[in-house]
């Protein structure tokens, strides 16, 4: 059983590299860890007793059920969604904004931000910038990424859309907690006006059948549970794929063809329409009421899929494709 | 099992022209039936007897009219007709294709997506997604003739660099076909990436795999070409026996192997190509349909060839019938419905017959 020359140089190769995972283990993590897991704990005494997180102003409860406390107002703030940069400009946060995604675009401000990447953020850009507050998107995120943050001890607040009310409420929420909560307040209040005032526009109108065309090759639509579904209804719709199970459904066309939409509705991005060929596939059902009466319309696919500010604008475009008669008075006041 | 093993119809039993018929023409009848079954389920109510009639009323009522078809008639007629039948050629070649591989490469676990062009073509697809190009163009979809087009690129690349000295090494084609195939499929999910979401879920959806009601034109041209191919092959199927033999036995035998192998190559290809722009990468019916047609009737390709074809239209026409009704008025992607109704059944056939699986 003596050990040959080729076996004797398998075990050192394993000793070094035992030996370099230990030495690399021993020097990076624990020095930091030390540190931030009494601050961690602090933060866990000061929060964990209700009593104290009323008495203190700036301890907020997220949408994931998260409680997260605030000494001061965060002046570094990242956004990773496009939803969220836009609620963050409209309430005149935007200096505090140190970083953002990828996709936001809106206001033009946005665009000359740090970017950090989406839904799989790069840590490494996102920690650089030193933030003391990441907001962030319920959907599209992953669990790992947030343990993340935590391990990392960055504050990360999370936003669930569940209707347009609780984007309003989210406007006022990080209102508050960005130091800007009067005109965060002033912002919800209009949008909540302005939502009103449509829904009052189209009450009594016979509401109006339409299909939502998200992808046409395969064709997807949204459903029930969706946000754009709620939308089609406040804008005095009825969605065809109201009757599918899930909430992106990829939609039968048969289903389509004995549902019978009045009206299509195509969200398009910045750039481009909606392709003539396109449009061409479409007309091939001639007994398509839509078809019949030539109302393929477009629609901007940021106002509707964002659930940020420029959501009153997207219910106004909608309720003007499906109710054009009853939206050119009130358009005019506006 | 005695009895099956004794059965003329059996895979143990030589290959004569009465049996060849029998199969052959059994299956057909069988495809019909399924066919019809096919069309008798939906996401609506409408039914074959009803609109049957309603058409002969039309027709007997005036001589030209198709433009006074109502909702049911539409249906049938623009989407659930065309759709079936597109499932039946799209399986059918699947199928085909895998046999052809797993002979031509001597390897069980071949089958229509492993050499790589299934991603050039995907690739073709997702770079006209990506541009935002229109979808038709004279009546035809265009993006078929992108993921054609990507298809014939990846083909003459692995081409290329499988060949050595003018000979097309098998191994070499695989390891050519299984690289290529993890590039072009990176490029693919680079290209999802820096799509916006909303966009990139329609890429995903199509990369799943997924029948559409195809345009006549488009189902025509499909049909046509790929019933070309498949006869093409079908005329192969005494070579692809010799091939099963061994490269070197075949040669001994008098075949010009180098010659047989490209030709077999670029057939199989170009069906892969045509078939991933109509309908995405549908997984499971290529590899899966040969082998059970196998274990039941034998390795005789003159008879496994055409009767896997038939057999894998059958299942994938009734595997999509299933994707177009369970979560009705959605549809699933007709690649779950696959696996999961493929994979036991072969799994069971396994068991069964453990003994001859090779």
């Amino acid at each position: 059983m003596r050990p040959s020359p080729r076996h004797g140089r398998w075990w050192a190769g394993l000793l070094m590299a035992a030996g370099v995972l230990i030495v690399a283990t021993a020097a990076f993590p624990n020095t930091d860890d030390e540190t931030s897991n009494m601050k961690r704990r602090q933060q866990g005494i000061l929060t964990g007793m209700p009593f104290m997180a009323h008495v203190s102003a700036q301890a907020y409860v997220d949408d994931a059920g998260r409680r997260i406390y605030f000494a001061k107002p965060p002046a570094r703030i990242v956004s990773l969604a496009p939803s969220i940069t836009e609620m963050l400009f409209a309430m005149e946060a935007g200096d505090q904004l140190v970083g953002v995604t990828d996709f936001c675009d809106y206001p033009p401000e946005a665009l000359k931000k740090p970017k950090v990447g989406y839904s799989n953020p790069n840590m490494e850009s996102l920690v650089a910038l030193q933030p003391d507050l990441v907001v962030a998107p319920n959907d599209f995120f992953k669990p790992d990424v947030i343990m993340k943050f935590e391990q990392l001890k960055i504050p990360v607040f999370i936003l669930a859309d569940k209707n347009v009310e609780s984007i309003f409420v989210h406007i006022q929420t990080l209102g508050r907690i960005v130091g800007r909560s009067p005109k965060a307040d002033a912002v919800a209040m209009q949008l909540r006006e302005q939502v009103a005032a449509i829904k009052q526009r189209v009450q009594g109108i016979a509401p109006v059948r339409m299909l939502y065309v998200l992808n046409s090759h395969p064709l997807i639509t949204v459903g029930p549970g969706s946000f754009i579904d709620q939308l089609i209804g406040m804008a005095g719709g009825v969605n065809v794929a109201a009757k599918s199970v899930t909430p992106y459904p990829r939609l039968s066309m048969e289903a389509v063809l004995q549902e019978d939409p009045e009206v299509l509705v195509f969200p398009v991005g910045k750039a481009e329409g909606i392709s003539e060929s396109e449009q061409q596939a479409w007309r091939q059902w001639s007994t398509m009421t839509a078809v019949k009466r030539g109302r393929l319309h477009q629609i901007a696919a940021d106002w509707l899929n964002r659930p940020g500010p420029r959501i009153a604008k997207g219910l106004e475009s909608l309720a003007a494709i499906l109710h054009p008669d009853s939206v050119t008075s009130s358009q005019a006041e506006r | 099992m005695a009895d099956f093993t004794s059965s003329w119809a059996n895979s143990g039993a030589l290959l004569t022209v009465h049996r060849w018929v029998t199969v052959i023409g059994g299956l057909l009848l069988a495809s019909v039936a399924v066919l019809v079954l096919c069309l008798q389920f939906g996401a609506t109510s409408v039914d074959v007897r009803t609109v049957a009639t309603a058409i002969m009323h039309l027709l007997r009522a005036d001589q030209g009219g198709s433009a006074t078809l109502g909702t049911p008639e539409i249906i049938m007629v623009q989407i659930r007709f065309p759709r079936v039948l597109m499932g039946f050629f799209v399986g059918a070649s699947l199928a085909a294709v895998g046999v052809t591989l797993q002979a031509l490469l001597r390897n069980p676990l071949a089958d229509p997506y492993v050499l790589g062009v299934s991603s050039g073509s995907a690739l073709g697809v997702s770079l006209a997604i990506l541009f935002g190009i229109g979808s038709t163009f004279l009546l035809l979809p265009v993006l078929p003739f992108f993921g054609f087009v990507g298809g014939l690129l990846a083909l003459l690349l692995i081409y290329r660099l499988a060949q050595s000295k003018g000979r097309l090494p098998i191994h070499s084609l695989l390891l050519a076909g299984v690289i290529l195939n993890a590039i072009l499929t990176a490029f693919i999910m680079f290209i999802t990436s820096i799509m916006e979401p909303n966009r990139s879920a329609g890429l995903m959806a199509w990369l799943m795999g997924s029948l559409t009601a195809p345009g006549y034109p488009a189902l025509g041209v499909f049909a046509v070409y790929a019933v070309l191919v498949l006869a093409v092959l079908m005329h192969k199927a005494q070579l692809l026996n010799v091939l099963t033999l061994g490269e070197e036995t075949a040669r001994s035998l008098g075949v010009e192997t180098e010659g047989v192998k490209k030709q077999l190559f670029a057939l199989t290809a170009l069906l892969t190509g045509a078939i991933v722009s109509v309908s995405g990468m549908i997984g499971f019916v290529g590899m899966v349909v040969p082998h059970a047609v196998r274990l039941l009737i034998g390795s005789d390709h003159r008879l496994l060839l055409p009767a896997s074809a038939l057999v894998g239209g059958m299942f994938l026409a009734l595997a999509d019938t299933l994707a177009r009704t369970v979560l009705a008025p959605a549809e699933i992607p007709v690649g779950i419905v696959t696996a999961l109704t493929g994979g036991p059944f072969f799994l069971y056939l396994l068991l069964w017959r453990k003994d001859r699986m090779l």
